[in-house]
């Protein structure tokens, strides 16, 4: 991996990083949006250095395309219109415990990746060779993904189906005014 | 052994596991904090995002550090979909709140308390 292409990764997580803080801690809740817009491209991006094109795709698609548009329509819909939508201050209660439990899950997961950093940095190592000629030899991954959802998760894949033509039928229902 | 016992985090660079580790687990907490500490609903549900875009990370990783399996990949797809499925969901509850309150604050909506 050459300087270029390391300074463009360091970016991208930095990038990333920088908007997940700023969902958390933005004072109105339309800029937190926006800022997870541009998580979500941060993350697709992130797929791409992990060479899972097509989940890149999908994620632009499905989270940008989709569940962001639903969220500004629900943002923009349940402000009052004189104002900008924003929310009420947050409490130093509620921002305190926050912070709290935050700080202590990353701790917790990054003592656990330490304590399994050993062994992860001799995969990492003994991948490394390997991955060279990986990166160029590996085509046609989108073709595995599509043997292995039609294959080995046909059932996972069908239920999810099922899972979501439920849970669109079940939101139409809960969105819709009673007309009664 | 360096910083909480992760020799030198820093020294990865986009072929290191831990790199994309750590940031899934800064994600997730971020996830957490924002859960926790906000009062709009729809803020609430961005948080969950977050969670589950750091579930993903951290299942595409391990794929492609364990031999470049695709399996990881077909479960960050399901994770996608599972979020997909439940963004559409809450969000409608948030819509049918917002009908009958005209306020999605979710210290406010205790009527099940009362």
């Amino acid at each position: 991996m050459d300087t270029a292409a390391s300074l463009v990764f360091w970016i991208t997580i930095l990038f990333t990083a920088a908007s997940a803080v700023l969902v958390g801690t933005a004072r109105k809740i339309l800029h937190a949006a926006f800022a997870l817009c541009l998580c979500f491209l941060g993350v697709a991006a992130i797929y791409v250095f992990l060479h899972a094109d097509f989940l890149a795709a999908v994620q632009l698609i499905v989270y940008v395309g989709g569940i962001l548009v639903l969220i500004l329509f629900a943002v923009m819909f349940s402000s009052h219109s004189q104002e900008t939508p924003g929310e009420t201050p947050r409490g130093a209660f509620a921002l305190g415990a926050g912070a709290l439990a935050g700080a202590a899950v990353f701790l917790a997961f990054v003592l656990l990746v330490g304590r399994l950093s050993p062994p992860l940095e001799g995969q990492s190592a003994a991948y490394a060779a390997e991955a060279y000629r990986h990166t160029v030899s590996v085509t046609g991954k989108e073709e595995g993904l599509g043997h292995l959802l039609m294959g080995e998760y046909l059932l996972p894949f069908e239920v999810a189906s099922i899972v979501i033509l439920a849970a669109l039928l079940g939101a139409v229902v809960i969105a819709r005014k009673e007309t009664r | 052994m360096g910083v909480l016992g992760i020799s030198n985090p820093f020294a990865g660079g986009p072929d290191n596991l831990l790199t994309y580790l750590v940031l899934a687990a800064f994600l997730f907490a971020v996830g957490v904090f924002t859960v926790i500490s906000r009062r709009n609903a729809v803020g609430i549900l961005m948080g969950l995002e977050l969670i589950l875009n750091a579930a993903g990370v951290n299942f595409v990783a391990f794929a492609r550090f364990h031999g470049h399996q695709l399996d990881g990949q077909v479960f960050a797809l399901f994770i996608i979909v599972l979020a997909a499925a439940e963004a559409a969901v809450a969000l409608a509850l948030v819509l049918a709140v917002f009908q009958t309150r005209q306020d999605i604050e979710m210290q406010t909506v205790d009527e099940l308390k009362r």
